[in-house]
């Protein structure tokens, strides 16, 4: 890929933490992940005002115990390159969050998109009845009606739900309107590259 | 089901249509098609990067049009109905699948593969397991599912010409090609010749009009048709649940268009089927950020169920005027597939609307064949330009050359689609239904685990994908698909149980199961991926939001200051 505009890159003359640079290591050290936090700027916190709150520096490294934090402060204590990504086992205050989301709309859509037909397969007298006023099979309805719509209403849930995420965190997705691009002296240790992906 | 197939040859000759040229119906065809190119002739770039991902900037509301539009090919506009008026409760597997499945993948894929970055799928299986035997597997399985994904828009195509523009084998006579043959081959070198001048920016643009155009004509044709024929006035889609009882047992009976297995099997391979398929995946990398991915998702599946949840009126509307006009529906002979893909079409005329409006029905199901064909093309062309030739072949291609490669690529698929095309064993729906399983075995496990289990690594993904191709064939062989082999007399099948449990329809239900198993042994007892290819992972699913234009490896690579790790 080649892109030819100029974006802004997080300052590369931080110091770095030497776990990252070793090569390969067991992925389960998702406790230590917290203590070593070393408060990165990431990529795209240049210029918005939430993301700055995450430019904690070494501030974070005082915090070493878990007691009577909040997830937000927690999880700004995390890099992601550091935990193990596990569906069922998230690491990460913000993953548990986002999981159980997921998790919940699965089940439920598991229930409105194959329930309909299994009820039908165990109780066809009592799926087929039919419906008052609108003269549906019921078992019709609730396939043809009732699995696709359930299914859009789920997204719409899911998409607000992880906005409210987003929002409890803290998490400001950059926008045309205002790109983080257009900002260049919002960091003043931001590198500037072509994004040329070797 | 209809999985019957037909003879050799077979003249695919709808019942009850009227067949022959009509001037206003023409026009609005002809009208459409020139829209459509003269966009893409603005549109028109050289540069690939534009050509691919539509330079990025497109929000959420005209994406999900996109999506939408992309979606609703010729098995949406004409194949489900198709199904649902010849194999009842079976063909609603159909509107389900097709539909659910987008939330499955916005839940577990849609803004995690735009963290990746990726423009394709053969990409994202390229640089997630470090491999270029990976990509090119990805690469292989993706223009095979254009391919056999095009075949069913061809074979509509070809239907519903016939109703526009009459049998042209009678004003042009072409020495052996029937009505259909010809009036297939017009329309996919229409396609063709759109595609290869036009690359996705111009695509993208026009997929947002070509939505409004398709769902126009659905709808315009829905209402009235149900309005000249008596069966609704403001709700047709509810409206046609009084008519379900007078439609016979076959309509509305629990299973009797095929069994709870089969139903099953089916809508699993259509759902994950929907999150494999790269030509929604790259709908994702159009847009500025990860919130509106998902937006747009959600946009996508409303766009979409405002088809799905017409498509069983217009069904149940054109069985009942079938069955008062033309003949019985279902027994022997009953309606046949030919005439069943046109159902759509078949409906307005016999509720006697005017040609042009039957022919804007028509035309409609055309634009929903193009959109569809033109998003698999592109996704197939830049597997083979940008994956296989430029990243295997010649490292050092120029961007000229691979355009020329890309489009080079555009014109094999479509011959090959034309020549698969010339004797379709199966209705629309079932054609595309084979891609969905090909996408659901082999690629949807390795977004997958790819995105959320960074174990995975080269060995599971290579082994897992062999495994996948493998599973896909054994079943669409089995069923005699392709028109390769030719079953023994008597038989759908050259093993029956092997078709009763793994009905090429709905090869996931068995296939996906055994593609995970597989990857996840592999990769269990051989090496763990190098650190950076984790790392790459878990920067997909870290809440910090990521610049336009970056991808995961990029985001690993300065913040480790690590080359790519090459193991």
């Amino acid at each position: 890929m080649t892109d030819n505009d100029t974006h802004v890159r997080p300052d590369r003359d931080r110091p770095r933490s030497t776990d990252e640079t070793v090569p390969d290591r067991p992925p389960t050290a998702t406790g230590d992940a917290r203590q070593r936090r070393t408060g990165h700027v990431h990529a795209s916190a240049d210029g918005d005002p939430a993301s700055r709150l995450r430019t904690d520096g070494g501030a974070a490294d005082s915090h070493r115990t878990d007691g009577g934090r909040t997830d937000v402060e927690r999880e700004r204590e995390i890099d992601y390159l550091d935990v193990e990504i596990n569906l069922l086992n998230p690491a990460t205050p913000f993953m548990r969050d986002h999981l159980r989301v997921i998790w919940i709309g699965f089940g439920v859509w598991a229930l409105t998109t194959f329930g309909p037909i299994t009820a039908t397969a165990i109780a066809p007298d009592a799926m087929t009845t039919t419906l008052p006023v609108i003269g549906f099979p019921f078992h019709y309805f609730a396939i043809a009606i009732g699995g696709p719509t359930a299914a859009l209403l789920l997204s719409v849930w899911y998409a607000r739900r992880r906005d409210r995420i987003d929002e409890k965190y803290g998490i400001v997705q950059p926008s045309a309107d205002a790109p983080p691009d257009a900002e260049p002296d919002a960091e003043p240790t931001t590198a500037v590259d072509g994004g040329v992906e070797p | 089901m209809s999985a019957v197939p037909t003879l050799l040859q077979a003249d695919l000759l709808p019942e009850g249509l009227e067949i022959g040229f009509k001037i206003v119906p023409a026009v609005i065809v002809v009208g459409m098609m020139t829209l459509f190119l003269g966009v893409g002739f603005a549109f028109k770039v050289a540069d690939t990067d534009d050509m691919w991902v539509a330079g990025r900037s497109i929000g959420n509301l005209e994406n999900g049009m996109a999506i939408g539009a992309n979606w609703m090919s010729a098995a949406s506009y004409l194949g489900m109905a198709a199904l649902i008026a010849l194999s009842g409760v079976y063909g609603l597997a159909f509107v389900v699948g097709w539909t659910t499945g987008y939330f499955v993948l916005l839940i577990f894929m849609a803004a995690q593969m735009r963290r990746f970055g990726k423009y394709t799928a053969p990409d994202f299986v390229g640089d997630r397991f470090n491999s270029d035997t990976a990509r090119a597997l990805a690469a292989v399985t993706t223009f095979l599912i254009g391919f056999v994904y095009a075949i069913g828009q061809a074979r509509g195509m070809g239907l519903v010409g016939m109703y526009i523009l009459g049998d042209i084998t009678q004003v042009v006579p072409i020495p052996g090609l029937d009505a259909y043959q010809a009036m297939m081959i017009l329309f996919m070198l229409l396609t063709i010749g759109y595609l290869t001048l036009s690359g996705m920016l111009g695509a993208t643009k026009n997929m947002a009009l070509q939505y409004i155009i398709l769902i126009g004509a659905f709808l315009v044709g829905l209402f009235a048709t149900g309005w000249a024929a008596g069966y609704s006035t403001f709700v047709p889609q509810l409206q046609y649940g009084a008519l379900i009882t007078a439609l016979g047992a076959e309509f509305s009976a629990p299973f009797a268009g095929g069994s709870y297995y089969l139903w099953i099997a089916t809508c699993f391979s259509l759902v994950f089927g929907t999150c494999g398929l790269p030509h929604v995946l790259v709908r994702f990398y159009t847009v500025e950020n990860e919130r509106t991915a998902r937006w747009s998702c959600a946009w996508g599946l409303f766009f979409i169920s405002i088809l799905y949840l017409s498509a069983p009126a217009f069904a149940a509307f054109g069985t009942s005027l079938y069955g008062d006009q033309v003949g019985a529906v279902y027994g022997d002979p009953g309606m046949s597939s030919a005439a069943a893909d046109v159902i759509v079409v078949l409906a307005a005329q016999l509720a006697n609307l005017p040609p042009w409006l039957v022919g804007f029905v028509a035309a409609g199901g055309i634009a929903a064949a193009i959109a569809t064909v033109a998003g698999l093309f592109i996704a197939a062309s830049s597997a083979i330009s940008h994956d296989i030739y430029a990243n295997i072949v010649n490292e050092d291609a120029t961007q000229r050359q691979q355009v020329l490669v890309g489009r080079l690529s555009i014109v094999a698929i479509g011959l090959l689609t034309i020549v698969f095309a010339l004797d379709p064993q199966q209705p629309i729906a079932a054609l595309v239904s084979y891609a969905f399983s090909l996408a659901a075995i082999v690629l949807f496990p390795m977004f997958f685990l790819g995105l959320w289990w960074e174990n995975t690594n080269r060995q599971g993904a290579l082994a897992g994908m062999t495994t996948g191709l493998a599973v896909w064939f054994v079943p669409m062989l089995n069923e005699a698909n392709f028109g390769i082999l030719t079953t023994p007399e008597g038989q759908t099948a050259f093993v029956p149980f092997l078709e009763t449990w793994m009905p090429a329809i709905g090869a996931a239900l068995v296939g996906v199961p055994i593609v995970f198993a597989v990857t996840i042994l592999v990769s269990a007892v051989t090496d763990e991926p190098p650190l950076r290819t984790k790392q790459m992972v878990r920067q997909c699913h870290s809440p910090e939001p990521m610049p336009k234009n970056t991808t995961a490896a990029e985001v690993v690579a300065d913040r480790t200051g690590e080359t790519p790790a090459d193991d």
